[in-house]
């Protein structure tokens, strides 16, 4: 059979049958190679999980499953940092940076989509550009603004920065253009102003890029570390990023209340994964990386 | 011909109607703009301009110390810093070591497991995306409980192989490595599923044309499936470059501080450890100037190149 293959290359019919074994033969490779990723990208999530589940004494276990499970590490965390404080902390945080985000990137991106102006084009350029400035190249000159205006250490100050987001205004306005003029025409042609327009008819039409947009916004809010690391001093004021790093110190570290630290700053995330799983990950992929 | 003006008509009367508008009307953009504008003055390019000024300056930060004008003695200071280029060397070898596990073993998976069927590449998709939602933080504290010198599974079980443990996050030699294969596990699901949608998108009747003049599977992936998806792949590595090292950070600032003794460090690192640590102003941000026109220096490259392959693609 597979000389019949190699005889006559280009009669593909002939050597199907040789190619249908083959392709049997990569199917088996692909499902190796897919299930040795898939282990390598979730088991360590999944040890973080048994870990904190395992009981105090017996942390240093390698059973594949906590024999025993128990709470201990839980209770131990909680009772050692105010993570509940932190949780809500980040909740807030991150779901007040999402509404507001998804708000100027919807204002901006509407300017942008229905107006010809003076300058459109630059304004454009220097938004998409805001995502090549590294934080770090500004954290300075943020700080001494935070500090100055006597926010440091203060849920406000991580929340101002993030009024904005390019990636919101890009993707909103992307969206936007692909909407029908015809339906904008005909509102404008009823006397509705800009404002109505963007709100009746513009906005609820774009429910399916808001969503993946509050999604991705959401996400990376939460897991945002750097800014809180900048700007905040407490625990009370600080969010379960913060809170998961002071498990890790240098005099050594408490494997298992730092595993069921880690586990609740994650469990919204994955509870929210689980959930919507498909759209989560079309958002990511539509946006790109960042 | 008829027609023709009244078209032309038509786009001419919204025209006159603009010309007519009330300096109100002109005004409204941005009325709309205004809130995304005023963020990303006061957040970003105003600061730009101040981390600018004082790179020039002296001060370690406190309302009550004196900011001294030093001219380019910062700058001419962080030139002579073995540490600076010790920072920016590992840079590169942050970026070099991530582009084969965000792009190159990406690119290689998602060809090699085209032909799955759709059922089991949904379940596969829902697993290797997991760590692209996972906290940095989150990810930086399990990858130093598995890498634990003493107690951590991968050390176990390279014991129980006959192997010596390593001392993955405090070996000068090994650090640095350890934290790119840190940053590669948030990236090479997320990349392989990008690219696994690129080509799946590339017309299936082209690669079955090709399959009936004789091509090779070898053939195919060279001269079809590569070519159309070197856009795709170029973004890849264009995110890389620009902000490969920058992802980094959380990890080297929970696990290994920069060290041990540098050898873990990156520009972005060393912006923070001179600010915040050394609380110097000046440094800082004349190294934040650096780096800042180095790698825009590189962005615009990078997308003249990018804008080049496209054109070529269509």
């Amino acid at each position: 059979m597979t000389t019949d293959a190699l005889a006559l290359p280009r009669r593909a019919r002939r050597a199907s049958s040789a190619s249908g074994w083959l392709k049997g033969f990569d199917l088996a490779g692909g499902h190796v190679v897919m299930a040795l990723l898939s282990l390598f990208c979730l088991f360590p999530v999944y040890w973080m999980i048994v870990t904190s589940l395992r009981p105090a004494n017996k942390v240093f276990e390698r059973s594949l499953w906590p024999t025993a499970a128990s709470l201990d590490n839980y209770t131990y965390a909680l009772n050692a940092i105010p993570i509940g404080q932190m949780l809500v902390n980040t909740l807030i945080v991150a779901a007040i940076v999402t509404v507001v985000q998804l708000i100027t990137g919807l204002l901006a991106a509407y300017a942008f989509a229905r107006w010809r102006f003076p300058f459109d084009k630059l304004v454009h350029v220097l938004i998409a550009l805001t995502w090549l400035v590294p934080l770090q190249v500004v954290m300075i000159p943020n700080y001494l603004l935070i500090a100055n205006a006597g926010l440091l250490d203060s849920l406000t100050a991580l929340i101002l920065p993030h009024f904005a987001s390019a990636l919101a205004v890009l993707m909103l306005l992307q969206a936007m253009r692909s909407f029908p003029n015809e339906v904008l025409e005909a509102a404008r042609m009823d006397g509705a102003g800009s404002w109505r327009v963007l709100w009746e008819v513009v906005t609820p039409n774009l429910r399916g890029t808001i969503a993946s947009l509050a999604i991705l916004i959401f996400i990376s809010t939460w897991n945002e570390y750097f800014w809180p690391l900048l700007l905040t001093r407490t625990p009370e004021h600080s969010v379960i990023q913060i809170g998961i790093q002071m498990f890790m110190t240098s005099e050594g570290t408490q494997w298992g209340p730092l595993m069921a630290a880690s586990t609740l700053a994650s469990l919204p995330i994955f509870i929210l994964y689980i959930v919507l799983q498909q759209q989560v990950v079309s958002s990511f992929m539509k946006s790109g990386i960042r | 011909m008829t027609a023709a003006i009244a078209t032309m008509g038509s786009t001419e009367k919204p025209l006159a109607r603009r010309r007519t508008r009330t300096a109100n009307r002109r005004l409204l953009p941005w009325l709309y703009l205004s809130p995304v504008i005023a963020t990303f003055i006061v957040w970003i390019y105003w600061p730009l301009i101040d981390a600018f000024r004082l790179s020039f300056y002296q001060w370690d930060m406190l309302p009550t110390s004196p900011i001294v004008p030093v001219g380019w003695t910062n700058y001419i200071n962080i030139f002579s810093l073995p540490k600076f280029w010790q920072a920016l060397g590992n840079t590169g070898w942050y970026i070099a070591g991530l582009l084969p596990l965000a792009v190159a073993l990406p690119l290689a998976i998602a060809i090699f497991t085209a032909d799955l069927p759709p059922r089991a590449r949904m379940v596969y998709r829902g697993i290797i995306f997991v760590p692209m939602i996972v906290a940095p933080v989150v990810a930086a504290a399990i990858w130093r409980w598995l890498l634990d010198p003493g107690h951590g599974m991968v050390n176990m079980m390279m014991r129980d192989f006959g192997f010596r443990p390593l001392r993955f996050l405090q070996d000068p030699n090994l650090a640095l490595w350890t934290i790119v294969v840190l940053t590669g596990w948030k990236l090479i699901g997320f990349s392989t599923l990008i690219l696994s949608a690129a080509n799946a998108n590339i017309n299936p009747s082209l690669i079955e044309a090709a399959r009936m003049d004789g091509a090779s599977k070898w053939e195919i992936i060279r001269d079809i499936r590569l070519p159309l998806l070197s856009s795709t792949v170029l973004f890849l590595v264009m995110m890389t470059i620009l902000l490969g090292a920058q992802w980094s950070f959380s990890y080297i600032n929970v696990l290994t501080g920069g060290g041990p003794l540098g050898s873990s460090t990156n520009i972005y690192y060393v912006l923070w450890d001179f600010g915040f640590s050394s609380l110097s102003v000046g440094w800082s941000s004349a190294a934040a100037v650096i780096l800042f026109l180095g790698f825009g220096a590189l962005a615009f490259v990078l997308f003249r190149l990018i804008d080049k392959v496209s054109f070529h693609d269509n």
